[in-house]
């Protein structure tokens, strides 16, 4: 017997163990049956996912500048099946259960090629001052730059760690979390050993500081232990197993006021470098470097009014629990990240607003090339201002009209080199660097979007947005060398007939004369009522241009969904451009493919 | 395999009408104190809560809806909205600004790291939950321009 009839058989095992575990539940459901099933069904919550894709061959996947980057297998399905039951108000537990058909989607982690197994399971103990977990857990500390675990299914990330976990509130006013934990690598554990401790302390509940206002702080500490050995033998140079990083924060508010800053320090490790990706990722072992973020946020808000102004500074914080999976290249999908590091610029639901998307370069990193590039972090802020034009003013109109305008700006780090080394286009191990703490010359990226809302009348709405944004793509896409400067215009009508129909229509435009140059796109949405609804949509880059894969190509996307309760289910047939796909502030590289998709999920 | 399929999907459907306790999952204020859903659920017979996000068009289409009826809903049937946004680093500096220059008048918590996400079970926002005494009682997933009629006619439902 070969091994995917083998594999074949197993699953086929698995789902008739399930199905047989299930159909006890349902007869236990009905009456007049055992209460004990009814009374364990109260307490057990069951949540389930599937998404498959088909990939079929066509005109555009088969161009050969588009060269067939899918792979044998045509037909995938990724499930997730999480159990959680609680016994009563203080224990519970749970699993989830993920199988990956016969691999993982399309450019997502091959970790994870698996057709079934349990992935994540805990135990929790829990009571109005503790909290104690065995098991996977997902945590954060602070605003995450410190220490995140956490799971996107759609990103394909799960940095869930294993181990124990006890939250304790030490009085109403402080409380402390300590953990100790793997974190999850596919099926299995990553190597590095993850510490941390956690403290949260709230002032002015403590002192009765202020009677309108608000004084916490936060403190962090968090540890990676990780072996190394050593490739080259003649460097001296201890190179540390523990890497220790410790976050302090502090938020203010009082009344319309608020504000807080945090300021993460990481200590001495290995940097990454990328000289020979064939051969796998490698360090410098003769030099180590330390890291730091600061973050800033201040703002301003009433009714009808709010002003916000971020800062943020991020210098060699990509941190990995093991250092393998620190280069982007063998890692696109950003697997055991210890910490998260999120592009600061606002997100946008329209297609074409997603093509120059900025994302961060917070790690330290050098490229060769005959001046060596050092990228050690990025600089940069954002602000954001909402307007409320009130009903019955001038521009408010009958029913008000509703304004955004955001403005970011990044750059790379100010740095100066020093290498006492070097050979022709390569730098050495001994290559050392320093930054400037502010200077913000080196832009990346640049935008503003401005996004005003209004209702015309009880029926007929309407969202305007307008994007002007600058794009370094030579930098943020190795390998190309361009630089873009676009922008975007979207208009987003909205027609309510009544009892849940609607009609939506989309229009978008990206303007540039650089890189691919224009785009037009649009989507056209009917919903029957509030459960069943079908859309079109399409991107067309209708001009000749340097970028062939991207040049007079339609991307069109259709399909309907369905939702009723807690249950969804959509089937889409469409093509997806090849290139970064950014959600959520985390971007993964994706072949061009088309196929048909069909998501379900549901609960009980 | 086929029949295998079909009780697959029966087995689900029989199961979604059972009624559940809201999962108890410790949520965050605005100004930085923590919550649990225990606790609102305990204070309010009748609460509506809301998964939203900044960056979701559909969520903030569903907020501004409501938005205008709302001091109705309350004074017909005493409920509380709450709307927990899951917005994680990226973008949770935006949900202050953006609550107050929308006028909204709703509670706001915060599930920074999807601790409530998850325990709903859920993988894309809206989804709103109608919970009396303690106990989810309705479900729904998504909006769809209209669809506050519908989940008015519910929360009418319920509210006796």
């Amino acid at each position: 017997m070969n091994l995917s009839k083998l594999k074949f058989k197993i699953l086929k095992k698995t789902i008739s163990a399930i199905i047989f575990i299930y159909s006890g539940l349902i007869f236990g459901q009905e009456p007049n049956q055992s209460t004990l099933f009814s009374s364990l069904l109260d307490k057990l919550s069951v949540n389930f996912e599937s998404n498959s894709q088909w990939y079929l061959n066509d005109s555009y996947v088969n161009n050969p500048v588009n060269p067939n980057q899918i792979g044998e297998e045509k037909l995938r399905t990724t499930n997730y099946l999480r159990l959680d039951y609680s016994l009563d108000d203080r224990f519970s537990a749970g699993l989830q259960l993920e199988s990956y058909t016969p691999e993982n989607l399309l450019n997502m982690s091959k970790l994870y090629d698996k057709d079934l197994g349990i992935a994540t399971y805990y135990l929790q103990y829990q009571t109005k001052s503790l909290n104690l977990t065995l098991g996977h857990f997902y945590e954060q500390f602070g605003s995450g730059l410190i220490l995140r675990s956490w799971e996107d299914r759609f990103l394909g990330i799960n940095t869930a760690l294993r181990g124990i976990r006890l939250k304790f509130n030490i009085t109403n006013h402080i409380s402390l979390t300590t953990l100790y934990g793997r974190q999850r690598k596919g099926f299995g554990n990553s190597k590095g050993d993850i510490f941390g401790v956690n403290s949260e302390i709230n002032f002015s509940n403590m002192f009765n500081l202020l009677a309108q206002g608000n004084l916490t702080a936060g403190f962090s500490y968090v540890g990676k232990k990780e072996s190394y050995e050593r490739i080259q033998n003649e460097s001296e140079m201890e190179i540390p197993e523990l890497v220790n990083a410790f976050s302090s924060r502090i938020n203010f508010a009082h009344k319309n006021f608020y504000t807080n800053i945090e300021y993460v320090t990481k200590s001495k490790d290995l940097r990454l470098n990328p000289l020979s990706p064939t051969s796998g990722v490698s360090f410098s072992e003769s030099k180590t470097f330390k890291g730091n973020a600061l973050l800033w946020t201040v703002g301003y808000s009433q009714k009808g009014f709010g002003l916000s102004y971020n800062f943020r500074r991020l210098e060699n914080m990509r941190w990995f629990s093991e250092r393998s999976y620190s280069y982007n290249v063998t890692n696109p999908t950003n697997q055991l990240s210890v910490n998260y590091l999120p592009a600061l610029v606002k997100q946008h639901d329209y297609s074409l607003a997603n093509i120059y998307l900025y994302q961060t370069f917070p790690g330290l990193t050098v490229e060769n090339y005959q001046d060596p590039l050092v990228k050690a972090g990025e600089i940069g802020q954002v602000v954001d201002f909402f307007y409320n034009f009130k009903k019955g003013s001038l521009i408010g109109g009958k029913y008000g009209t509703k304004v955004n305008l955001n403005m970011s700006y990044w750059a790379k780090l100010e740095t100066e080199y020093n290498d006492p080394d070097p050979t022709d286009y390569i730098t050495s191990d001994n290559l050392t660097y320093n930054s400037e703490f502010l200077n913000f010359k080196n832009k990346l990226y640049s935008d503003l979007n401005l996004e005003i809302r209004k209702k015309w009348n009880r029926k007929f709405s309407s969202i305007f947005t307008y994007i002007n944004l600058f794009y370094d793509k030579s930098y943020l896409e190795t390998g190309i060398f361009d630089k873009v400067r676009a922008w975007i215009g979207v208009i987003d009508n909205t027609y309510k007939f009544g009892s849940g129909k609607s009609f939506r229509l989309e229009l978008q435009h990206l303007s540039t004369n650089d890189d691919a140059r224009n785009w037009m796109g649009g989507t056209a949405e009917f919903f029957f009522n509030s459960k069943f609804g079908i859309y079109f949509n399409d991107s067309y880059n209708y001009e000749e241009s340097n970028v062939p894969a991207d040049t007079k190509v339609h991307f069109y996307n259709t399909g309907f969904s369905y939702a009723k309760g807690a249950s969804r289910l959509s089937i889409n047939y469409g093509r997806q451009r090849g290139g970064l796909l950014c959600v959520g502030g985390i971007c993964r590289q994706v072949s061009p493919n088309t196929g048909l998709t069909l998501n379900v999920t549901t609960s009980f | 395999m086929k029949t295998k399929a079909i009780a697959f999907f029966i087995l689900f459907y029989g199961l979604i009408n059972a009624q559940e306790m809201l999962p108890n999952v410790e949520l965050k204020t605005l100004s930085n104190s923590t919550i649990s859903t225990q606790k609102i659920a305990s204070e309010k017979e009748l609460i509506i809560i809301s998964l939203w996000a900044t960056w979701c068009v559909p969520c903030k289409n569903e907020l501004d809806a409501v938005s205008e009826l709302y001091q109705d809903w309350i004074d017909e049937t005493n409920v509380i909205y709450y709307a927990v946004s899951i917005d994680d680093s990226r973008t949770s500096n935006r949900i202050r600004p953006m609550v107050n220059g929308k006028d909204w008048e709703f509670e706001i918590l915060l599930d920074e790291n999807s601790d409530l996400k998850r325990a709903f079970g859920v993988s894309t926002v809206p989804y709103t939950v109608i919970v009396k005494n303690k106990k989810v009682v309705y479900k729904h997933m998504g909006y769809t321009p209209g669809y506050e009629e519908e989940l008015y006619a519910e929360l009418i439902k319920y509210s006796n």
